[in-house]
């Protein structure tokens, strides 16, 4: 049992200088960290110092080189991949938002507690299983013999080639960041105040005009994290734009792939990849800058 | 707009949306009964050859194994890892905080083909390549933000005072950890178990990189679904999705409780 | 020091295109040494170097390359050189006693075991077989935005080249190289999509695809077999042969294994079981074999044209119109590599 000696005064935040204490504390502290920083920070670092190593004979060799990035960045390929790669995310981004908002309104404000556990247990599982298979089954779906075509067929209208399209490679990505977002979407509207909404009611406000002024600048941190993530994901997806895109044209993770593929180029791999990641922190910055910088700025 | 009319209207959308998002699962499914070896319309017959197929494939059955025992040590290893890092979060303030939950929940902004490569690169210079310790290093980065927002989520229920009137009531640190915190933690911890294997089970990206010759299951699915056309795969992938669908389900049936109080003070 | 890696358990290990592990091959082997055959399968020759240099010594006992890339794989120091009396080539026809790029400096490294010719494969019911005589069919209006590809640089880009008039179609000089690529990069709006292997197999079936250049019998023998109307053929301008080989990795641990599996798969049973893999069918070289395939399976060695009545591979080898398919002779395989990136990326 403890004795008296052992009962030291600490405030809430445990700032005690004990030795004990400080072992106690650092053994939480210490196997995230040690674990993230060489399995996740240390690896990443490694890619960047890869970007200057070069390939001899399809072996990996230390070196110094600028020629990866030299040559990727130069490279007509990569330019187009990158901007075909952002824009498709962007344009990802956007539609998901769009399209999951009604949803998520429903969800959040129309439905009773009990459908909404349901609904959102109901989202969360295809979250987590087989997103291969998944796009593959809309292969399947949209191919000229597929459900898609057959249905226009008696609608007497032309088969329609689908497939290999950038349009169903956002199908693709939807399929992908729709559940996260539509359950990002669904909590933050949640969390606003109902009396915000119900005051603009009050004071004269169509509901449509409530939604507009009221509700979603207030839910604005939530609805541009869920943007964020919809936009992460697609950015670098490799299954969608592969499978169903057909590589035409490919994205930056095929690219990517590619290089690791053919040749085992993990230089050049790693160069796609250190851009990819610089331009996704980037965004994801910007964006989480704008949602709350503005927020600061109303409150003040 | 009747506000009726506007309900009925945000309800069919809502259901569209969710059609959209289940109908591949449907599909996969339906198609899994389907005798064609080449699945295109017009349906060609039941059967169950493809799942028989499956079962007698030597190749799923290792994958399957292989998955099996990644996902196991991923869970265990990810939850105790998010565990501490969710009490880090709740219990202590220091200088440089705000980094280390920084580099704790930076993991899932990474794109995983990225993840993947760095894990190769790295893991083959020390030698985990191929292996599939290599692999469950890689899915425990990948699912412990996961366990720790579960964790966290949970430990926000719990009174701080509550802790410290344990210490001064003559409680050591670590009983008051081991009969407070933890049995408080205890659905969470449960449900982080099941989120994380069901995580690690289906992930193919940073497996298809490092996993070599100990294939898992859904590396064999990316390599069958880009080397051969076979059923097998839709045969595979519903029961991949019945075994993640069960993990989380049991997931949510734990943190269900929770779910329940807090969605009905949304609601009111 | 890290343990060579290897699926658990008493294995052959085989590094080798999709579908060669295939209990329909390889079970009476499996059953006579009480082993499982494990295989890590690739796409492209320069994916399994790319696998083989990246893994540990001792991962892989035997591996299934294409003929360009065992010299490569020598060099690399990952294979060992064989005794030729250890294998069957007797039962072979003469033509693949001793074949070109398995010998090098006049030793054995590497026992043929399939092969197949390439040139267009195409749907029956969108082209006659007088569209496909020659490979500007490829431009034609009626396969406009149907023209698929194998998402592999080589055998696409040789059947190009031989388009182009180059014969041999891989050593070309560095100006008819800037015309095979401008060649290339005409037909970027004829495309349909760059796929791998099983989408060359389903585009072609869901009617995505009108026509692959590139490919052959690999292709379209197992389509037809199951109902799809798909045929291939090899052009005016000639098609391409491939040839698929077993290896002894040096690293291996299990070399008596290895061997004895290599013998297995040069003989009449394995040959006739390797010819129908499920994966994709093949002709094999092993006259012994096409004598067992005709009497245990004769509808399957007459879609093979593996008979000994009818015209069959062998005489279409005669005929001179098939090359084999080597790497790049005069430019590096990153330089054919790259022009394919762009083409994809146009």
């Amino acid at each position: 049992m403890a004795t008296p000696a052992r009962c030291l005064s600490m405030t809430a935040s445990g700032r005690s200088k004990s030795a004990a204490s400080l072992a106690f504390n650092l053994s939480w502290v210490t196997p995230p960290l040690l674990w993230q920083l060489l399995f996740f920070l240390v690896p990443l670092g490694f890619l960047v110092a890869v970007t200057f190593w070069s390939v001899r004979s399809f072996r990996l060799t230390p070196d110094f080189v600028l020629a990866n990035w030299s040559h990727i960045l130069t490279a007509g390929f990569f330019r187009s991949a990158y901007v075909y790669t952002f824009a498709l995310a962007a344009l990802t981004a956007v539609l998901a938002s769009v399209v999951a908002f009604p949803a998520a309104y429903t969800m959040a404000f129309k439905v009773g507690p009990g459908s909404r556990r349901f609904l959102i247990f109901l989202l969360v599982v295809p979250f987590f299983t087989s997103y291969p298979v998944r796009i593959y089954s809309w292969q399947v779906v949209f191919s000229p013999f597929g459900i898609v075509n057959k249905l226009l067929g008696l609608m007497s209208l032309g088969p329609l080639n689908l497939l290999n399209t950038p349009w169903v490679t956002i199908v693709g990505y939807l399929t992908l960041a729709l559940p996260l977002v539509i359950l990002l979407q669904t909590f933050a509207l949640a969390n606003v105040d109902r009396t915000l909404v119900e005051a603009a009611k009050n004071l004269g406000c169509s509901p449509l005009r409530a939604v507009i002024t009221v509700l979603i600048p207030a839910a604005r941190v939530g609805l541009i994290v869920a943007a964020a993530f919809a936009f992460v994901l697609a950015f670098g997806d490799y299954i969608s734009p592969l499978l169903l895109g057909g590589s035409k044209p490919p994205t930056l993770s095929v690219l990517l792939a590619d290089q690791v593929k053919s040749g085992n180029h993990w230089p050049r791999a790693a160069v796609i990849a250190v851009v990819m990641v610089l331009t996704l922190m980037t965004i994801l910055l910007i964006m989480l800058g704008v949602a709350y910088g503005q927020g600061r700025r109303r409150t003040s | 707009m009747t506000p009726a009319a506007r309900k009925w209207l945000l309800r069919a959308h809502t259901a569209a949306l969710f059609a959209f998002v289940f109908a591949p699962l449907v599909t996969i499914a339906v198609f899994s009964f389907n005798s064609d070896r080449f699945p295109s319309l017009p349906w060609g017959g039941f059967s169950l050859d493809w799942y028989r197929a499956v079962f007698a494939d030597a190749t799923i059955a290792r994958g399957l194994a292989n998955s099996i025992c990644v996902a196991a040590a991923t869970a265990i290893i990810s939850t105790f890892l998010g565990f501490c890092a969710a009490y880090v979060d709740y219990r202590f303030r220091f200088t440089g905080k705000t980094a280390f939950m920084a580099l704790m929940t930076l993991p899932p902004t990474i794109p995983v083909v990225i993840l993947g490569l760095a894990m190769l690169t790295f893991e083959g210079r020390i030698g985990l390549t191929g292996t599939l310790s290599g692999v469950t290093a890689g899915h425990v980065v990948l699912s412990s933000p996961f366990a720790l927002a579960l964790v966290r989520l949970r430990l926000a229920d719990l009174d701080p005072n509550l802790e410290a009137a344990s210490w001064n009531l003559g409680a050591g640190r670590w009983s008051t950890m081991r009969d407070v915190i933890v049995p408080f933690c205890f659905p969470a911890i449960v449900a982080a178990l099941f989120l994380t294997a069901a995580i690690s089970f289906d992930e193919f990206m940073i497996a298809w990189f490092v996993s070599g010759l100990n294939e898992t299951l859904p590396v064999r699915l990316l390599a069958m679904l880009q080397g051969q056309v076979s059923p097998r795969i839709n045969a595979v992938g519903t029961m991949v999705f019945a075994v993640s669908i069960a993990l989380v389900v049991l997931a949510q049936l734990v943190i269900g409780r929770r779910l329940r109080v807090r969605t009905a003070k949304i609601g009111r | 020091m890290p343990a060579p890696s290897r699926a658990e358990g008493e294995t052959l290990n085989l590094l080798s295109w999709p579908g060669h592990g295939d209990a329909a091959v390889v079970k009476p082997f499996e059953d006579k040494y009480h082993v499982k055959v494990v295989a890590k399968e690739y796409v492209g020759g320069e994916a399994m170097l790319a696998l083989i240099n990246q893994s540990p010594p001792g991962s892989y006992d035997v591996v299934l390359a294409d003929a360009e890339y065992v010299g490569m794989l020598r060099d690399g120091g990952f294979i060992e050189q064989l005794n030729p009396a250890d294998y069957p080539f007797g039962d072979f026809w003469p033509e693949f006693q001793k074949f070109e790029g398995h010998w090098l400096d006049g030793k054995l490294y590497s026992v043929i075991t399939r092969f197949g010719y390439l040139g267009l494969a195409y749907r029956t019911d969108m082209l006659s077989d007088d569209d496909v005589k020659s490979y500007k069919i490829l431009w034609d209006p009626k396969v406009k935005g149907k023209v698929g590809f194998f998402d592999w640089y080589l055998p696409s880009m040789g059947c190009l080249s031989l388009y182009s008039g180059n014969k041999p179609p891989f050593d070309i000089t560095d100006a008819a190289f800037a015309k095979l690529k401008q060649t290339l990069f005409l037909l970027k709006p004829e495309s349909a999509g760059f796929y791998p292997m099983a989408a060359v197999f389903s585009s072609l079936t869901n009617g995505t695809t009108a026509v692959i250049p590139g490919v052959g019998d690999w292709v379209a023998l197992l389509l037809a077999k199951n109902g799809v109307p798909v045929s291939a053929t090899v052009p005016a301008e000639g098609g391409l042969q491939w040839t698929e080989s077993l290896s002894i990795c040096s690293s291996s641990l299990k070399k008596d294994l290895a061997k004895a599996f290599i013998q297995y798969m040069a003989s009449p049973e394995g040959q006739v079981r390797t010819g129908r893999l499920p994966a994709y069918w093949a002709s094999i070289p092993s006259k012994a074999g096409w004598q067992k395939m005709n009497a245990e399976f004769p509808a399957d060695a007459k879609t093979l044209r593996h008979t000994f009545s009818e015209r069959n591979v062998m005489d279409e080898y005669k005929e001179g119109k098939i090359f084999i398919r080597k790497t790049p002779v005069k430019q590096s395989i990153e330089t054919w590599n790259e022009a394919w990136t762009e083409f994809k990326s146009l």
